[in-house]
């Protein structure tokens, strides 16, 4: 039994999206805390 | 290597670690003007918000291993190879809940050594403190090591220059920052190693399909495909185990979990959980495709760069030096930060100078993070090869921490025969089993045996535990 290609592409195209949500998010939270004075 | 082999030449690479050395230290220094007091330098304030939380925990965890590792996983052992190196992600999970805990219990804390000793006495403390320095140290000189071998290759410095450069600039950093100059570079690094790896994996797929990739593999590597790879399904156990004790126990991640702002720790290591989880998956399958892409992999540790620079030409190979640097001084400054804050709040403050004023502890732990630097330098020196086996070798000291702490954590009735018996017991038996068997097996067992020890000291106890004994005054 092996893993099929549609398993692989949501495996890699689903990392990659998530990264750059991730990367998206973490600025968009870094904006809020600047604006709410919370950074540190 | 040669500066003809490496995939950058020389002089490239000597730029971009001049002018990323001169960033990183000049925000060090900005960032720890206004350091005062131990607590300052060490803790940050205690002030730590959400973005900057989550960043540094993710950040920390992403080592020059995530970003070369993860790649060598998926050409040895395939799709499972990637999800077992994911698995890692579940350690700063579980943590989160913990790290909110032991925020409110311990709102005075600095280390995970203050921990043991104010939950389990100072045998146990002693046992910890053993246990986890060895493990740090092997961790920060793995990582220098790391770093002179990877620049070495990448772009043909030469390894003494390369790994000298990388320590030297986060010693510099970090004496001068603290913890603030740690969290606040982690961040920058967090999203510079995750945009980065977003273009390559694009960039990637831009050449070759999954289609090709699945067809390719499954035509000349089908067992990197097959659902019931033993040894791939192996590596899942090693490595989820080898997280939790990691993070459990390391005063890297208690002192984030000092360091936030009430009410942030918990959600911050969750996030950073959640950011960490998709990278080894995102950053590896790069080396699925090297079969598709017809590029010879002469060594597997080498595969991602190699895909890269043949996808991306230079760029590539520019992107993958930054990723690299990024990864290793992300690691490197936060074990930097949290061994020497261990040394002057475990060592020097409680065992010699409990009276000393916080300018001066300060002072000890920018004198530690220096000796520390030195101390790696001179073992780095020699280029004595991979410290892989050492770091294995350290896997059930790890494991047999686990419990210990959980359970103090969370029981009343955790006792210290449980905390000291289970972490002995665990680790000696484990190490026992390192040798018999394998290092894959080695965690597993301590793990296990320190379970079962300390879950019936546990049951067996009368005592009952003041959890107001933790909030230890300043």
């Amino acid at each position: 039994m092996t893993f099929s290609t549609q398993f692989l592409s949501a495996l890699v195209y689903g990392s990659l999206a998530w990264c750059a949500v991730t990367a998206l998010g973490l600025g968009t939270l870094l904006i809020r805390d600047i604006v709410r004075g919370e950074i540190w | 290597m040669t500066s003809e082999a490496a995939l950058l030449p020389a002089g490239v690479g000597w730029t971009l670690l001049a002018a990323f050395s001169v960033l990183w230290i000049g925000l060090g220094i900005y960032w720890g003007r206004r350091n005062k007091s131990f607590e300052d330098h060490a803790l940050a304030g205690r002030n730590i918000g959400l973005a900057l939380g989550s960043a540094t925990a993710a950040a920390t965890w992403i080592t020059s291993n995530t970003t070369m590792l993860a790649p060598q996983f998926a050409l040895q052992l395939g799709i499972w190879g990637m999800l077992a190196y994911s698995t890692a992600a579940i350690g700063l999970l579980l943590f989160a809940p913990m790290a909110g805990r032991i925020r409110k219990l311990m709102p005075n804390g600095y280390t995970s050594g203050d921990f043991f000793r104010l939950r389990y006495g100072r045998v146990a403390w002693a046992v910890f403190l053993l246990f986890t320095l060895f493990y740090s140290l092997t961790w920060l000189v793995s990582m220098a090591m790391a770093g002179g071998i990877l620049l070495n290759t990448l772009s043909g410095i030469p390894y003494a220059w390369g790994m000298s450069v990388i320590l030297g600039v986060c010693v510099l950093y970090t004496m001068r920052g603290g913890l603030a100059a740690v969290i606040g570079t982690d961040f920058i690094q967090s999203l510079i190693i995750i945009v980065g790896i977003v273009v390559v994996g694009v960039a990637v797929l831009s050449h070759v399909p999954v289609e090709k990739i699945h067809a390719n593999l499954a035509a000349e590597r089908p067992a990197l495909l097959d659902v019931l790879f033993p040894a791939a399904i192996m590596a899942i156990f090693n490595n989820l185990l080898f997280g939790l004790g990691e993070v459990f126990h390391n005063n890297v991640w208690w002192s984030r979990a000092f360091a936030f702002r009430e009410g942030v720790a918990g959600k911050a290591f969750a996030l950073g959980g959640l950011i960490w989880f998709p990278i080894p998956l995102a950053a590896g399958f790069v080396a699925l495709a090297s079969g598709a892409l017809n590029v010879p992999v002469p060594a597997a540790d080498m595969v991602g760069p190699l895909v890269v620079a043949e996808v991306l030409g230079e760029a590539g190979a520019i992107g993958i030096f930054i990723i690299v640097f990024c990864s290793l001084a992300s690691s490197i400054d936060s074990l930097l930060a949290a061994t020497a804050d261990l040394m002057t709040e475990d060592v020097y403050r409680r065992m010699f100078r409990p009276a000393a004023h916080p300018e001066t502890l300060k002072k000890i732990a920018q004198w530690v993070t220096l000796g520390l630097g030195l101390f790696t330098w001179a073992v780095c020196l020699p280029r004595i090869g991979t410290l892989a086996t050492v770091l294995f070798f350290a896997g059930p000291l790890v494991g047999a921490m686990i419990w210990p702490i959980v359970t103090g954590l969370y029981w009343r009735r955790a006792n210290t025969t449980g905390a000291v018996g289970g972490m002995l017991l665990g680790a000696g038996i484990g190490l026992f089993f390192y040798f018999a068997i394998g290092f894959y097996v080695a965690s597993l067992i301590a793990t296990a045996v320190s379970m079962i020890w300390v879950l019936a000291c546990s049951a067996l106890s009368k005592t009952r535990f003041d959890w107001a004994l933790l909030r230890e005054a300043e």
